[in-house]
């Protein structure tokens, strides 16, 4: 008697288990809607798949990947738009983020301009963006007093696509940004001044080292999001190799020529190639955070 | 969604349906955009049958034309109404749409309406079922190239319905006479364009579909083939017309022949130009004719200014336009594979349903319709689609159509070597014949 007695008193204290229970069903959830379909989707890639005739075929999608020129391309592509596109974005957030940081008259107005961007949705900032590149009218040449083939020629369009996806993302890694500064102590500062330090030199010593979460995140979201980039890229160039992304890449055997086994394939490498990085990103810099926060609390 | 009354089916497609959904998230997971697949959902019936025994799925563009062809069918038999289920206006998404249905085996559509290059790709698939016993039915009686685009062996697997061929349109203001070849167009072209300051010539030159077309008008234009006969082999390279067109565009490009931003403009961004007064020729369809006279409240510089003749050749003969349109064919999952078969017939044969598209100017694919109509532009257009090239609908047309992108349209720009960009499209329409 006593003994199941105690066992039930511990059943019923046994706060991990009870957590466990708790958190089961948003788990179960969230493997239907997110894990299943990856795996389907892993599952899927191994088969040669021509409408009604599908043949199973190993890892020969992963293979024709490998030696696939398209694919490699739409890498550099990819690769090209996320470290130009990130950089830019997080120089420019940050000057942003620092402006909207000071009081002035009208900084309420200004924060809300500098978000337009942002709130417009894609596809119809990237449709903006490409009648004004056109040539007819040829907008955007004639404010620069050029004549540049913004649209087709290789270089100049992903120079187009990348400066269309900072305008558009700045804002947000500003948004981010700003949102760590503002949990800066404004102590700090004075206290800085008072020892003589410049504003420099406060921007070095204070400012970067305590935004770093704030920074980690946005560069995390950011590069993520930039891997991934669809819109720009299609609407700008179509399947055109001199922009294809890895996801248009995807998207023409899915869609516009379709042979679902190798567009399974496709995503799959996708999938892996940005989780790598997000991994990478979190364990590099996320630790270091981690242990701030660790090492503070002690 | 709408739920069509087919109780035993409903599972299925529920089934389906969660599958798109599951998609849909792994696709976005990935990467890709979210509301690219699944764009069944953009289609809706049109609800024109009260007991609708078999269903017909067909772009939703030009839908009132669809709709009366229809109702035609239902007034004529009331115990097999047809319902018509309207897909997305653009290729892509009708494509995916009945690949959607049959790929998931739901099986809601027994009439698919096919784009003329998809004929191969769902014969190949399994997707159809072959009509060959209904060729002596429209043979003779619908125009040539549409039957050539309905067919793969050498096998018909659907049957004519509507069509589309170019027309080359020209300022009667600054031209006298259409040229007859390509060379004097772009002599005429070029001199007028001068004297007004405006462009020569406006087409379908962005990296696309139009950009094929364009291309292949030139290469039949100077009597090339993409096949042989039996389809068995590419004869691109054959004689020296994939170069002739090609050498051609490059010039034209170079030289400033062609608008600027060409290579960007779609079929609207050539209507707009032209109709703006900014170019001497244009390539397009015949939609444009009525917004270029200003009609429907439109504004136009050119109005009573323009005229429209057949698209020159290299030779000065006859002359070579690109067949659009689409083909009904049977879907291999149709539970009601007979009455299907009886409308796709009935919808390529009969005077009153081919007069349906001919009052609504949408080009129909019976001959004798051709003959009746009063408008020379019409009759023009009927003399332009008997000469008209079908884009042969292998299965894998698309990937052929993707290899002439990518390759010749950075090769018309200047940017890569003409020589090792058609020995890639040649190499890519062999493997078209067979897809692996």
């Amino acid at each position: 008697m006593a003994k199941t007695q105690k066992v039930r008193v511990r059943q019923g204290l046994g706060e991990r288990a009870m957590g466990r229970i708790f958190l089961a069903p948003s788990f179960a959830f969230m493997a239907v809607i997110a894990l299943f379909p990856v795996f389907y989707a892993i599952g899927r890639s191994l088969y040669d798949i021509r409408g009604f005739h599908q043949e199973f075929t190993g890892l020969d999608n992963y293979l024709r990947v490998l030696s696939d020129s398209g694919f490699f391309n739409a890498v550099w592509n990819t690769l090209v738009f996320t470290v130009a596109s990130v950089s830019l974005e997080f120089v420019i957030g940050m000057v942003f983020a620092l402006i909207m940081h000071q009081a002035f008259v009208g900084r309420g107005v200004t924060r809300a301009v500098i978000l337009i961007p942002w709130v417009i949705p894609t596809a119809v900032a990237a449709q903006v963006w490409r009648y004004m590149f056109d040539r007819n009218p040829g907008f955007v040449n004639s404010v620069l007093g050029t004549d540049i083939n913004w649209l087709r020629d290789p270089t100049w369009s992903m120079v187009g696509v990348i400066s269309a996806d900072v305008w558009k993302t700045a804002p947000f890694v500003a948004l981010l940004l700003l949102a760590g500064l503002q949990t800066i102590p404004r102590d700090y500062y004075e206290a800085a001044k008072v020892d003589g330090a410049g504003a420099l030199q406060r921007f070095w010593t204070i400012t970067l080292p305590l935004l770093r979460p704030a920074i980690v995140v946005a560069l995390l979201f950011r590069t993520v999001d930039a891997l991934r980039m669809f819109d720009f890229a299609y609407i700008f160039t179509g399947y055109s190799n001199s922009l294809a992304t890895l996801s248009v890449y995807a998207q023409r055997y899915l869609i516009r020529d379709p042979d679902l086994g190798y567009a399974n394939a496709l995503s799959t490498v996708t999938f892996v190639i940005v989780m790598i990085v997000g991994l990478a990103f979190i364990s590099r810099l996320g630790r270091h955070m981690v242990g701030d926060v660790a090492g503070k609390e002690k | 969604m709408p739920v069509l009354p087919r109780q035993k089916r409903y599972a299925l497609r529920a089934c389906a349906a969660g599958l798109t959904a599951l998609s849909l998230t792994l696709a976005t997971a990935c990467g890709e955009p979210p509301g690219e697949e699944g764009q069944t959902d953009g289609g809706e019936s049109a609800g024109l049958a009260e007991d609708p025994q078999f269903v017909w799925a067909v772009t939703g563009a030009d839908r009132a034309i669809h709709e009366d062809v229809a109702r035609l069918w239902n007034e004529n038999n009331p115990d097999q109404q047809v319902e018509v289920f309207f897909l997305a206006p653009t290729a892509d998404e009708q494509r995916q749409a009945m690949f959607q249905d049959l790929q998931n085996q739901a099986g809601e559509f027994d009439v698919l309406g096919l784009d003329v290059i998809w004929t191969g790709e769902f014969a190949d698939y399994g997707y159809i079922e072959p009509l060959e016993d209904l060729r002596g039915e429209v043979e003779g009686v619908s125009l040539e190239g549409a039957i050539d685009s309905a067919q793969w062996q050498q096998e018909l697997y659907a049957l004519p319905y509507s069509s589309n061929g170019a027309f080359l349109y020209y300022r009667t203001d600054l031209i006298d006479e259409p040229p007859t070849t390509w060379e004097e167009l772009y002599e005429t072209g070029m001199e007028a364009a001068e004297e007004e300051g405006i462009s020569a010539y406006v087409g379908q030159g962005d990296q696309y579909e139009g950009f094929v077309v364009n291309y292949l008008e030139m290469f039949w234009s100077a009597d090339g083939e993409l096949f042989d006969q039996a389809q068995e082999q590419s004869t691109f390279l054959e004689g020296d017309a994939a170069t002739t067109a090609l050498d051609f565009m490059t010039e034209a490009y170079e030289s400033g022949f062609y608008a600027d931003g060409f290579d960007s403009m779609v079929e609207d961004d050539a209507r707009a130009l032209f109709q703006a007064g900014e170019a001497v020729y244009m390539r397009n369809w015949p939609y444009a004719i009525p917004l270029l006279e200003g009609e429907e409240g439109e504004e136009s510089a050119v109005a009573g200014n323009f005229a429209v003749a057949p698209l020159p050749t290299f030779t000065g003969e006859g002359t070579t336009s690109a067949l659009g349109g689409l083909n009904n064919a049977v879907s291999s999952l149709s539970g009601n594979k007979e009455l299907a078969r009886e409308f796709v017939l009935w919808a390529a044969t009969d005077p009153e349903a081919q007069g349906i598209l001919a009052e609504h100017s949408l080009p129909p694919t019976m001959l004798s319709i051709y003959d009746e109509v009063d408008d020379p532009d019409f009759e023009m257009l009927g003399e332009i689609l008997t000469e008209a090239h079908a884009r042969p609908p292998v299965p894998g047309y698309n990937s052929l159509s993707l290899a002439i992108q990518d390759n010749l349209h950075p090769a018309f720009r200047g940017q890569e070597e003409a020589g090792p960009a058609l020995d890639a499209v040649n190499k890519a329409a062999d493997n078209a014949l067979t897809q692996e």
